[in-house]
């Protein structure tokens, strides 16, 4: 057994090289009625994943802003039965029928679409089990009052990363439903505590009887009482955004401690929910204030600290791996890749 | 030509490069004859290097140089162009290549849904309905012809509506028993189905509808992915856009209802009494700038300097 080595995952990307790539993408969609979006996405998925590094080694992203295209037209095309009355609820149920298929597809194409050191990734889904972990399960989850949810949580991500695979490597996921748990509960009861606390101290109950009484009586409400209505908005924001947070960073650091990739190659990510939530909440504040200007700094800055905070483990050196698996495509031919067809890459 | 050698010398592959392509501050990718890419070091001068540039003028444009700042500018007045006028345009377009047998779909397919959800045969009369059919006939001569289909009245019972009356874009103008039981003077009923008139053949409701859709669409294919939070505020932001537009369509449709009740022989500004009766009733609303409405108060003081400018 050769040692294991720790590799940091680097991002090499720019506030002042995404900025160019941003605004000229946006001037060409605005030019051209949101047309050009579709490449205008390849080119930011492109400068994302060339400039995430391992060991020297890029990523890449290769579909074409044509495919993007062709797939968005399909899908508005795809939206009009949904307009017409009676009509919609056939496309209804057709569309939860063909969801499954969708999703499926949609995670393949991304990941076809992707490569590392020039070795595509690949994704092999079942409509079967895409029924399970995407329908049938989330649905039964709600019966339980979303109790089980990290059960259903745990199984998109054993579905997900399991269907993946790097060259002919595949994937793997397994955990105990513990950490899941751990993510779920630490958001729900941030979100419970932060409701009750901030609904007593703005005194919530006596404030809907105050408004019950205003729309009773036809009386005009006090204004103290509409600012206090609106630091129950505060109040809600408070609560439910650093939920969301806390829940992807435990959720991000369980899920990649648990991944491994065919040939000893595991992962390791050590994001934290409070520094996620500076990240967001101080990116959205100086967004607003430069009118926007800044937003290709908080993506760069976001995807910085996501890098900073990943890393590769490989028994023996990652040169190897990916000389093995490139050697391996090579052997099959391109038609592995290619044998699907059409994709609609559907952006899900 | 372009040579590739390893590092003993031997040669890997040769030929005139496919493609040489560098997005500004990533790798810089040769393509080479037999599925060979090399990567240059960062900063290597490869300008003596045949083989096609890709996507070189785009990368051109978007290195960091001060001409950025007149993209920016450009930008900032693209943006504002699309708000003042491409979306008019865009709209208009819509709406014209929207066939009649579509709309009358739409509003055949409102009333059934409304007719299941909350609404119920009409306990009114046969003699009042057929006098409120008969203002409905007088000003239906007066108002410019519908741009789908024909103007017709229906009757409903709709408790949980209360007095009201609305449109839908085919022509069909619904009004509730509630609005006929409160009010029982002919020139506020003309008001008011002028006021509904007016919203048909000004094409409001497809209007919004095409103009939340498409501004929806332009919001999120422009503005890409900003991140979390900022993604709801552009969206929030573009609601609040869209319910001033709607503000002015109920602005534009009580002008136009008065002028059209006035025409028919009303007094079409009795159209103040409905507001100042809701009023009454359900007290004042909540701020103007979150609703789709216009205040009633400004309403009423607007139709009333209609009357004195008349």
């Amino acid at each position: 057994m050769q040692p294991s080595q720790t590799h940091q995952v680097q991002f090499t990307g720019n506030a002042k090289t995404f900025f160019g790539i941003w605004i000229v993408n946006i001037l060409l969609s605005i030019v051209t009625l949101g047309v050009y979006s579709a490449w205008a996405k390849v080119r930011t998925k492109r400068y994302f994943a060339q400039n995430t590094v391992i060991d020297g080694r890029h990523f890449d992203y290769h579909a074409t802003g044509g495919q993007i295209f062709a797939a968005r037209v399909i899908m508005v095309l795809a939206l009009i039965p949904f307009m017409i009355p009676f009509v919609n609820l056939v496309a209804i149920i057709v569309l939860l029928f063909a969801f499954p298929w969708l999703l499926n597809r949609s995670i393949a194409f991304n990941a076809r679409m992707t490569s590392f050191s020039r070795v595509r990734f690949g994704f092999e889904g079942s409509y079967g089990r895409s029924f399970l972990v995407f329908m049938l399960f989330p649905l039964l989850s709600v019966f339980t009052l979303y109790l089980a949810y990290p059960f259903v949580a745990r199984a998109v991500h054993r579905y997900t990363i399991g269907g993946h695979r790097y060259g002919t490597a595949r994937f793997a996921f397994d955990s105990g439903v513990g950490p899941f748990y751990k993510a779920f509960l630490l958001a729900v009861g941030w979100a419970v505590l932060a409701l009750v606390v901030g609904f007593v101290a703005i005194g919530g109950m006596q404030l809907f009887e105050e408004m019950a009484y205003a729309s009773a009586t036809g009386v005009n409400p006090d204004p103290a009482i509409m600012v206090r209505f609106g630091l129950l908005y505060v109040v809600f924001f408070a609560a439910i955004l650093p939920a969301a947070f806390i829940y992807q960073a435990f959720l991000r650091n369980a899920v990649y401690e648990n991944t491994t990739l065919e040939g000893g190659v595991r992962f390791r990510s050590t994001v934290t929910p409070v520094q996620l939530i500076w990240i967001a909440i101080s990116s959205a504040v100086v967004a607003v204030l430069t009118l926007g200007l800044m937003l290709p700094w908080a993506r760069v800055r976001l995807a910085r600290y996501l890098a900073q905070n990943t890393q590769v483990l490989a028994t023996g050196s990652l040169d190897e791996f990916v000389g093995t698996e490139a050697a391996k495509v090579t052997a099959l031919g391109d038609a592995y890749t290619d044998i699907e067809g059409i994709d609609l890459g559907v952006a899900i | 030509m372009a040579r590739l050698q390893d590092h003993d010398g031997n040669l890997l592959t040769d030929g005139v490069p496919l493609g040489i392509e560098q997005i500004p501050g990533g790798p810089l990718l040769v393509e080479l004859p037999g599925d060979w890419q090399f990567e240059a070091a960062p900063g290597s001068d490869v300008s003596t290097l045949p083989g096609p540039r890709k996507g070189r003028r785009l990368s051109r444009a978007e290195a960091w140089h001060p001409r950025l700042a007149l993209v920016v500018g450009l930008c900032l007045f693209a943006a504002f162009a699309i708000w003042r006028w491409g979306l008019s345009v865009l709209v208009a377009v819509a709406m014209w290549v929207t066939p009649e047998s579509v709309v009358k779909v739409i509003d055949a397919g409102n009333m059934a849904v409304i007719d299941r959800t909350f609404a119920d045969d009409s306990r009114t009369s046969a003699a009042r309905q057929k006098e409120v059919q008969a203002i409905f006939a007088r000003l239906r001569e007066q108002a410019p012809p519908a741009p789908w289909g024909e103007y017709r009245l229906l009757f409903r019972d709709m408790p949980a509506i209360g007095p009201n009356a609305f449109a839908m874009p085919g022509g069909t103008v619904v009004v509730t028993d509630q609005l006929l039981e409160r009010f029982d003077d002919p020139d506020v009923i003309a008001g008011v189905l002028g006021h509904e008139l007016a919203h048909v053949s000004e094409r409001h409701v497809l209007a919004q509808l095409y103009r939340a859709g498409t501004s929806y669409l332009l919001v999120t294919l422009i503005a890409g992915d900003p991140g979390p939070l900022l993604q709801d505020m552009l969206r929030e932001g573009n609601l609040l856009l869209s319910l001033s537009y709607s503000r002015h369509h109920e602005a534009e449709a009580d002008r136009l209802g008065v002028a059209t009740a006035t025409a028919a022989g009303y007094d079409g500004v009795a159209l103040a009494r409905f507001f100042e009766a809701l009023e009454e009733d359900f007290g004042a609303d909540g701020p103007s700038w979150l609703s789709t409405h216009p205040a009633h108060g400004d309403r009423i003081e607007r139709i009333r300097d209609m009357a004195g400018s008349q």
